[in-house]
């Protein structure tokens, strides 16, 4: 058996720009994510009571409902309902942002669950309200116990963008793709896209591991 | 808008095999994973050292690549390398269990090593083998924190099972999309493709949840 690498360096900017993609892909729907499974477990814990089964029915939904079918139905099913279409990079956030706040909601929540209710009351009683409370008290001492469950969401996160392919968007994994499918060189072009995504998810998971191990000091109460 | 539900109903045996794909490939493949899983973990525990490292690679290798790639990997690169051609069915399954007893490798292990090391060393104190304190002491305590984790394992593998209609296999991701592509009824075979799921995926879910609530271990 033959293999031919060339494949690879003669396509380096084809599949340099998916690496970008992918990298800029993977920051962008972490980010707001994060953002929007904050707001999520907020509503879940601190919000009004009516709010609360809307809010688990949603979370425990996206735990149900594969993201592929998810990202599938945002790129071709959304703007019939909507009338609006979307580029597939947006579609992609879009898709990629409701599946993952969820989970990012629930690794939220059980940040701030694990900070001991005696915490909160003592603010309270301080003189603190509930807002402050949260802010000041709960949620510095909650963000540090959840930094490994962020270590495997950004990993989870990187690992999805992956299945964009699927609606066309021009990432590593569509690239590769595509190059294997032009090229007939599977193998040389597959294997590389194995390596570079190794090499991009493996520090990410051990980088916060690291820093999570000098930080934990701070998380305990 | 005009949209035509009864498409969703006209492709009901479609969809019921496609249905049944998915369940067939989440058992066989946790069929397979799990037992596999554990001779990884174990391999990694106790092996000779080389042997032990190569179990590690393996694991810390696929546990850190997309499974979508792996689908693509193993139908492309897999008969080049074996000179065997496998049917979609089986590439799919050979690449979701090659990620899960990854997954169940390190759940396995974790599992192991959360049990006291006094445990192993009292039970061969005894004048057990150490297969025999294994099988009798450590891993039995060790199933209450395995079992619900292989629990949210199993819900995510039979999410993941959808990935392998990008080689083809007809389970139901595939055959809902199939229909979509032949009918044009986009909103309605999607929509009713991400219901199935659901009803088939919630549940599931939230025994998920009531596992890990009768299996919790307080400290």
């Amino acid at each position: 058996m033959d293999f031919d690498f060339t494949v690879i360096t003669s396509h380096a900017r084809f599949l340099g720009s998916g690496i970008v993609t992918t990298l800029a892909l993977s920051l962008a729907s972490g980010l707001t994510s994060l953002a929007a499974g904050l707001v999520v477990a907020l509503a879940r814990l601190y919000g009004p009571r009516w709010l609360r089964p809307v809010v688990v029915l949603y979370i425990d939904s996206m735990r149900a409902i594969p993201v592929l079918v998810v990202l599938v139905w945002t790129f071709f099913a959304l703007p019939i309902v909507t009338g609006l279409t979307m580029p597939p990079f947006a579609a992609a956030l879009l898709g990629l942002t409701m599946h993952l706040a969820a989970y990012a909601a629930e690794i939220v929540r059980a940040g701030i669950e694990s900070v001991r209710p005696g915490q909160m009351r003592a603010a309270v009683a301080l003189g603190m309200s509930r807002g402050q409370a949260v802010r000041r008290i709960l949620m510095p001492q909650a963000l540090v116990r959840m930094l490994p469950a962020f270590g495997s969401f950004l990993s989870i996160t990187i690992k999805d963008t992956a299945i964009a392919s699927v609606i066309a968007v021009t990432e590593l994994m569509r690239q590769s793709e595509t190059l294997a499918g032009q090229s007939f060189q599977p193998i040389e072009v597959f294997s590389f896209a194995m390596l570079v995504y190794f090499v991009i998810l493996f520090p990410v998971t051990r980088g916060v591991d690291f820093v999570y191990r000098r930080v934990a000091y701070l998380g305990r109460s | 808008m005009n949209l035509d539900w009864s498409v969703v109903w006209q492709h009901r045996d479609a969809l019921l095999a496609g249905t049944a794909t998915t369940i067939v490939l989440t058992v066989a493949t946790m069929a397979i994973a799990v037992p596999c899983g554990m001779v990884v973990a174990i391999l990694r525990l106790y092996a000779w050292k080389p042997v032990a490292a190569l179990a590690t690679a393996y694991v810390e290798f696929f546990r850190n690549l997309p499974l979508i790639l792996v689908v693509y990997w193993a139908f492309y690169v897999l008969p080049i390398l074996t000179g065997v051609g496998l049917s979609p069915l089986a590439t799919g399954l050979s690449a979701l269990a090659l990620n899960v007893t990854a997954y169940n490798a390190e759940t396995f292990r974790a599992g192991i090593n959360s049990i006291r090391r006094g445990q192993l060393d009292a039970a061969m104190a005894l004048g057990m083998g150490r297969a025999q304190a294994l099988r009798r002491v450590v891993l039995p305590q060790a199933m209450r924190r395995i079992l619900p984790v292989l629990a949210s394992t199993w819900v995510s593998l039979f999410k993941d099972t959808s990935l392998v209609s990008v080689i083809a296999v007809t389970e139901l991701a595939y055959v809902a999309m199939q229909i979509r592509a032949q009918t044009f009824r986009v909103l309605e075979m999607l929509t009713a493709m991400a219901i199935i799921y659901w009803l088939l995926g919630y549940p599931q879910a939230k025994l998920v949840d009531w596992i890990q609530r009768r299996f919790a271990v307080t400290e």
